[in-house]
């Protein structure tokens, strides 16, 4: 079950964040790189999903199977509810006053909106970037990677924590960057450094999915490539979403893309085509995704 | 926004794929020359077809590096990139058929200008050279056209080729013993490969034809394969 709310009233310890969270320790107490030991992430599977604002409806019958140990894209124009798609898959989309969903979103089966499933377990297991860094500033580097974990695993001791840390900042490309100044603000790092900080913040929580709404619209070209690579070493353990608007990222960084469009202004956005991205960038089947790919609109 | 977004970009690549086909113009300016200096053994003007050939070359290099500027500065993707990367082969196809006509015109002045011609053997030649100009105007066409049936269609008249080389080869057997005329007959045996290589390189066109249409490369005739 996924972290069901009956369950939080449980006293803490192995039990506290539900069945998925039974199968690997709660707290890691290794230097391991997160990248180094493949693992079989789960599925994300989407049927029929429609979200709203109040009356307006931003995304229309949503039906697609995100794959574990992948990297998905998420590519459309300004608009098309790609970012507001994303953001329904960890359940974040309802924080927004007035939005619903409708329709299905499991992970691995099991309904991520199930009604006795705790939101916040879902969005531990199912981990965000956002498009500007956004680490804690004034909180160290250290903080900023234990925050996470300071709020789902209380009980985690000191030494616990570091062996997170360090884990956490490895697999994120970032410890020997930062590993003499752990207790410098999160705000002391570059704009590329802090990016990569929020990404080991949420590997720290050992998430089954990251999302990532253009995590590198606000880097240069340099950190831009270094999250690149990152990513591609992260699927190795997770299975991970990018909403990007950068097409050659997309082709660069994904495995699989999938296109979204709208008809046209005020109406849902919706998927037009799923594919390897080999195949989405070489020869899609629909001439909408070959027009947007191309350049040719948007 | 536009009606259609990089509109410049769009012209400059179909300016490219013009001056790309319209290499096979040249190539088939060059055949013709090429026959003619066969059949009349016009040493002259197979010397012309030599010089000349640095036309192709021209384009070639001209166009080829476009197309690179092009893939470097605009990241063409789908349709975009399968034709510019079908033009880049179909370049080296022209740039190819430039050099076997000027195989064939240096071999001209080797038998000199009262040579011991077979007129069965030139007949064949120069059925063998007219075929193969059809191949590159067809292929022009296939592509231009984007006709994937139209560029099949060219196995077909490559098998005439493939015919008639073969004819020229029995036919040299045949010419007796005459030390002049087997060495007239050898230099014919290269021409006529020439041309037989020449109707190949069009149907390479054509299977580029297919690439740009359907996104998959496969060989029209497996020549190590036949089936």
């Amino acid at each position: 079950m996924l972290g069901a709310a009956t369950k939080r009233s449980e006293p803490q310890g192995k039990k506290g964040g539900g069945e998925m969270a039974e199968s690997r320790p709660a707290t890691a107490t290794t230097t391991e790189p997160a990248a180094v030991s493949g693992r079989r992430a789960k599925t994300i599977e989407t049927r029929g999903v429609d979200l709203f604002y109040g009356d307006f409806q931003a995304v229309e019958a949503v039906t697609m199977t995100i794959e574990p140990n992948k990297v998905t894209a998420l590519i459309g124009s300004s608009g098309c509810g790609k970012t507001t798609f994303l953001r329904s898959l960890n359940r974040m989309h309802e924080l927004t006053p007035g939005a619903r969903v409708q329709g299905e979103v499991t992970l691995d089966g099991e309904d991520v909106y199930g009604s006795r499933v705790d939101p916040v377990a879902v969005r531990r297991l199912i981990g965000m970037v956002f498009q500007q860094p956004n680490p804690f500033p004034t909180m160290s580097i250290y903080d900023n990677v234990a925050a996470g974990l300071n709020l789902n695993a209380k009980k985690a001791s000191k030494t616990q924590r570091d062996g997170v840390v360090e884990r956490s900042l490895r697999g994120a490309h970032l410890w020997e960057e930062v590993k003499d100044r752990l207790d410098k603000p999160g705000g002391s790092l570059s704009g590329g450094q802090q990016q990569r900080l929020c990404i080991a913040r949420a590997i720290a929580v050992e998430p089954e999915v990251l999302l990532m709404d253009e995590p590198c619209s606000a880097l240069d070209p340099v950190a831009t490539l270094a999250v690149e690579d990152l990513i591609g070493e992260l699927k190795s353990r997770y299975t991970i979403v990018i909403v990007t608007h950068n097409m050659q990222q997309a082709a660069r960084a994904s495995d699989v893309t999938a296109f979204f469009n709208l008809d046209a202004t005020g109406k849902p956005g919706h998927l037009v085509e799923m594919g390897p991205t080999e195949e989405m960038f070489t020869n899609p089947n629909q001439k909408e995704t070959e027009d947007y790919v191309s350049g040719r609109f948007g | 926004m536009p009606e259609v977004a990089r509109a410049e970009y769009l012209e400059e690549l179909a300016s490219l794929e013009a001056s790309a086909l319209g290499g096979l113009d040249l190539v088939n300016i060059a055949l013709g020359r090429t026959l003619e200096a066969v059949e009349r053994q016009d040493v002259e003007l197979a010397q012309l077809v030599v010089a000349d050939d640095d036309r192709i070359d021209g384009r070639y290099l001209e166009v080829h590096q476009a197309l690179i500027t092009l893939l470097a500065t605009q990241s063409p993707v789908a349709t975009d990139l399968r034709l510019i990367s079908s033009l880049l082969h179909v370049l080296k196809n022209i740039e190819r058929m430039g050099d076997q006509c000027v195989n064939i015109c240096k071999v001209i002045p080797i038998s000199g200008n009262e040579p011991p011609a077979d007129e069965e053997m030139v007949r064949l030649i120069l059925t063998m050279g007219r075929q193969a100009k059809t191949l590159i105007t067809q292929a022009k066409r296939a592509f231009e056209e984007r006709d994937v049936e139209m560029a099949q269609d060219l196995v077909r008249q490559d098998d005439v080729v493939d015919d008639l080389n073969r004819d020229c080869f029995r036919l040299a057997l045949q010419l007796g013993d005459d030390a002049d005329k087997r060495e007239w007959a050898m230099t014919m045996l290269l021409a006529a490969r020439a041309l037989e290589r020449t109707a190949d390189n069009a149907v390479d066109i054509g299977e580029q034809v297919a690439f740009v249409v359907t996104g998959l490369f496969r060989e029209f005739e497996d020549a190590s394969h036949p089936s």
